[in-house]
């Protein structure tokens, strides 16, 4: 065996072995890899595409205070579990005419802490930072940098249905997360 | 001193290197492969066991749900869980090799026997890993078999009991153990390896291969020549395994665990040797159970000090005899009660049934737990996810019985139940057998006679009492130009004003839901049917919630047909 011969020889081997070790780590990577990344392609947690129906429109009087409902998916997919009934947050419902009425989120915009209704002031107040809304959500004062969100109301035989909407926290500009 | 000496002098010589560190004495050869086979398995079960464990939960509540999710909804989850599972096998069958190959060779003997003991621990770990990975998918399958298997050891004498209560976590089967057997599967055992690996494979290296008797002179190095034969062996093993695990669709997931429902519990293969043992010693199965294992664990520990023929030169087999005789007798008998214990499984024809009915279940829980999702109450629950389970279960235990069959005692209910032609035959027929016929009221005095209409007239009778259940196909107005006929031939017994009774049954929003639920509250209440009411109530036993499950099954019953409940999912 020449010196040329062996060092072919070695260089082959040495070439045979990186392609067979590259090869069996490929066939164990590509599968686990690919299974690593499946959630990043899907809805692992649903939210609750369809309106929530909040009760009857009557429950609420023309003038009177806001009043504040939890408001409870049917239904949310987180992953391999369906749970039944979640409740999502509250939202106050204020009846505006005969046959509408609106929604405002009670997470407060400045850092998401749950706003209260102050009955003797009439305005929203946050507990934590003291944001203060006028009954229609507007912002008066504090770090808020905008009033409380809105949520999209729809009334149908005289019932409530509310689509569950969260907002980015923060900010002037009301953006859907 | 002299013993501490004695020590000393003794591990030195197990730990000072014997060979040339990176030398293959007498050249490359497929023969010393089998070790890397054996790493690679333990490498693949730790990749493939790290990625599981982003995607498992270990709590009674979550484990099958997760699994169930990463093994039928999770892309390719099924091949890498098929690769842990399997893999296990795998390595388990690699280091049977790997250990008969050292025991021929006579591998174990000085200055090897710390490689061999290394070895011995790490056989172990991986069989700890089967045992305590098996539990974690909280499946029937491996539920029962762990079940069994700390069984067992709670039969071992004086700490049964406490070993027992420290392996479950407690008293019986449950979160703790989960969390406790999830525990030592991803932290301690992998730990406990990975040492004992370092140890083995350091020792391995500062001592080379055994010498092969018959070899050429010299040494070349292990790289790249030796490497692409480890390499080669790995692929075929590799191949091999993939094969396996595509051909049976992986690792496979059973019922989820039900700690009240009987399951005929096998183990892992390799522990199949222990289960026909057990079966065959009868009343003896503790010394079948602890005392056989401990003795081959004893003899395999204690081979380098049994044989003491020197390692090098002329350590022919032959002059092993004895040793390697009751090593591989003991190989035999294990591969012999294996394969007669599967072989026994395979023509029992009562096990047979027990597992197609297990598979069928299995295959059922799974479908609806990629259907509708697993409640929060767990794998179990994922039965009650069927709609118009509540109902239907309850109509099942509390109604069936008086409402079907050629024995009730009560009107016939079944699919059509409150339609327009259910109530047109009970017009023409109130005390008739699919009605009151087997009830005291229609004996009575105060028995309704049959409607004595036909054509229009009834069609329109017939839509009135229909429209009571506020059903959304109910034509009004035909029915309001029942009213006459109504105030003539009906209101002496039936008011149709809400909330007020009738010496029969009131009509007001009768075959509603409402109506439906207070109905099965209380029969007897006179809105209802009053004194002659033989059914129950059973507001009492009932909550408002399952009532109205009740009540939504029965108006499904009203637009359904006879097909329609033989298409329901089985409860």
């Amino acid at each position: 065996m020449s010196d040329d011969s062996g060092s072919d020889r070695r260089a082959m081997l040495r070439l045979t072995a990186c392609a067979l070790g590259g090869g069996i780590a490929a066939a164990v990577g590509v599968p686990v890899v690919r299974m690593l990344a499946d959630p990043a392609s899907k809805i692992t947690v649903t939210g609750p595409s369809a309106p929530i129906d909040l009760g009857p429109l009557d429950r609420l009087k023309i003038g009177a205070d806001p009043v504040s409902v939890p408001v409870v998916a049917k239904e949310i997919r987180d992953g391999w579990n369906a749970v039944q009934q979640v409740v999502l947050g509250s939202a106050y419902l204020t009846r505006t005419s005969a046959g509408d009425c609106t929604a405002l989120s009670s997470v407060c915009p400045h850092l998401a802490c749950t706003i209260g209704w102050d009955p003797g002031k009439r305005h929203y107040v946050c507990p934590c930072h003291e944001s203060l809304f006028d009954p229609s959500g507007e912002r008066v004062t504090g770090p808020s940098e905008r009033g409380l969100d809105p949520l999209p109301v729809t009334i149908k035989d005289g019932r409530i249905y509310l689509t569950w909407t969260r907002y980015r926290m923060g900010g002037s500009k009301r953006e859907p997360v | 001193m002299g013993l501490l000496q004695e020590l000393r002098t003794a591990l030195q010589v197990r730990l000072t290197a014997s060979a040339t560190p990176g030398q293959v004495p007498g050249g490359p050869s497929l023969a010393y492969v089998l070790g890397a086979v054996v790493t690679f398995f333990l490498v693949l079960s730790a990749v493939t066991g790290l990625a599981l464990s982003f995607f498992y939960a270990p709590s009674v509540t979550d484990a099958w749900a997760s699994v169930a999710y990463l093994e039928d909804q999770v892309t390719w989850g099924w091949l890498v869980r098929g690769l842990h599972l399997h893999g296990a096998s795998a390595l388990v069958i690699a280091c049977g090799l790997h250990l008969a190959q050292t025991a021929w060779l006579g591998a174990y003997r000085r200055p090897r026997e710390l490689t061999w003991f290394a070895g011995l621990g790490l056989m172990l770990l991986v069989l700890g890993f089967t045992i305590t990975g098996f539990v974690l998918r909280w499946d029937q399958a491996g539920y029962w078999a762990s079940k069994v298997e700390v069984g067992i050891a709670a039969a071992t004498p004086v700490v049964g009991d406490l070993v027992q209560k420290l392996a479950q976590g407690g008293n019986d089967y449950g979160n703790l153990t989960l969390t406790r057997f999830h525990a030592l599967h991803v932290g301690l055992l992998p730990a406990l390896t990975l040492g004992l690996v370092g140890a083995h494979v350091w020792l391995a290296r500062r001592h080379g291969v055994t010498p092969r008797r018959r070899q050429g002179a010299g040494a070349s190095p292990w790289w790249p020549a030796q490497t692409v034969r480890n390499l080669v062996a790995v692929a075929l093993a590799f191949a091999a395994l993939l094969a396996v695990v595509v051909s049976t669709g992986g690792a496979g997931l059973e019922a989820p665990a039900d700690p009240t429902a009987a399951y005929d519990a096998r183990p892992l293969w390799y522990f199949r040797w222990l289960f026909l043992l057990r079966k065959l010693m009868g009343p003896w199965e503790t010394v079948a159970a602890l005392i056989i294992p401990g003795l081959v664990l004893g003899f395999l520990v204690a081979m380098p000090l049994l044989d003491r023929t020197p390692a090098q030169g002329q350590g022919s087999p032959r002059r092993r005899r004895l040793v390697l005789a009751t090593f591989f007798a003991l190989c035999a008998g294990i591969t012999a009660l294996t394969a007669a214990s599967l072989a026994r499984d395979a023509g029992d024809a009562e096990h047979g049934k027990q597992v197609a009915k297990a598979e069928a279940q299995a295959t059922r829980a799974r479908r609806l737990a990629r259907t509708y999702g697993v409640p929060p109450a767990g794998g179990l629950a994922v039965y009650q996810t069927v709609p118009m389970w509540r109902g239907r279960a309850l109509w099942e235990t509390q109604c069936k019985d008086c409402h079907q069959g050629k024995d009730r005692k009560g009107p016939l209910i079944e699919a059509g139940y409150g339609s327009r032609a259910w109530i047109a035959r009970f017009f023409a027929d109130p005390g008739g057998d699919e009605f009151y016929g087997r009830n005291k009221v229609a004996k009575s005095e105060g028995a309704m006679k049959p409607v004595e209409l036909t054509g229009e007239p009834l069609a329109e009778m017939v839509e009135l009492v229909y429209a009571e259940s506020g059903a959304a196909d109910a034509d009004r107005g035909r029915a309001q130009k029942a009213l006459p006929a109504f105030e003539e031939q009906c209101s002496d017994c039936h008011s149709r004003e809400e909330g007020v009774s009738s010496s029969g049954p009131a009509l007001a929003r009768r075959g509603s839901l409402d109506h439906l639920v207070q109905f099965i509250g209380n029969p007897t209440a006179p809105i209802h049917l009053g004194e002659a009411a033989e059914m129950p109530r059973f507001d009492k036993d009932l909550s408002m919630v399952d009532r109205e499950a009740l009540a939504q099954y029965l108006l499904w019953l009203r637009t359904a047909t006879a097909a329609d409940v033989a298409g329901l999912e089985p409860l």
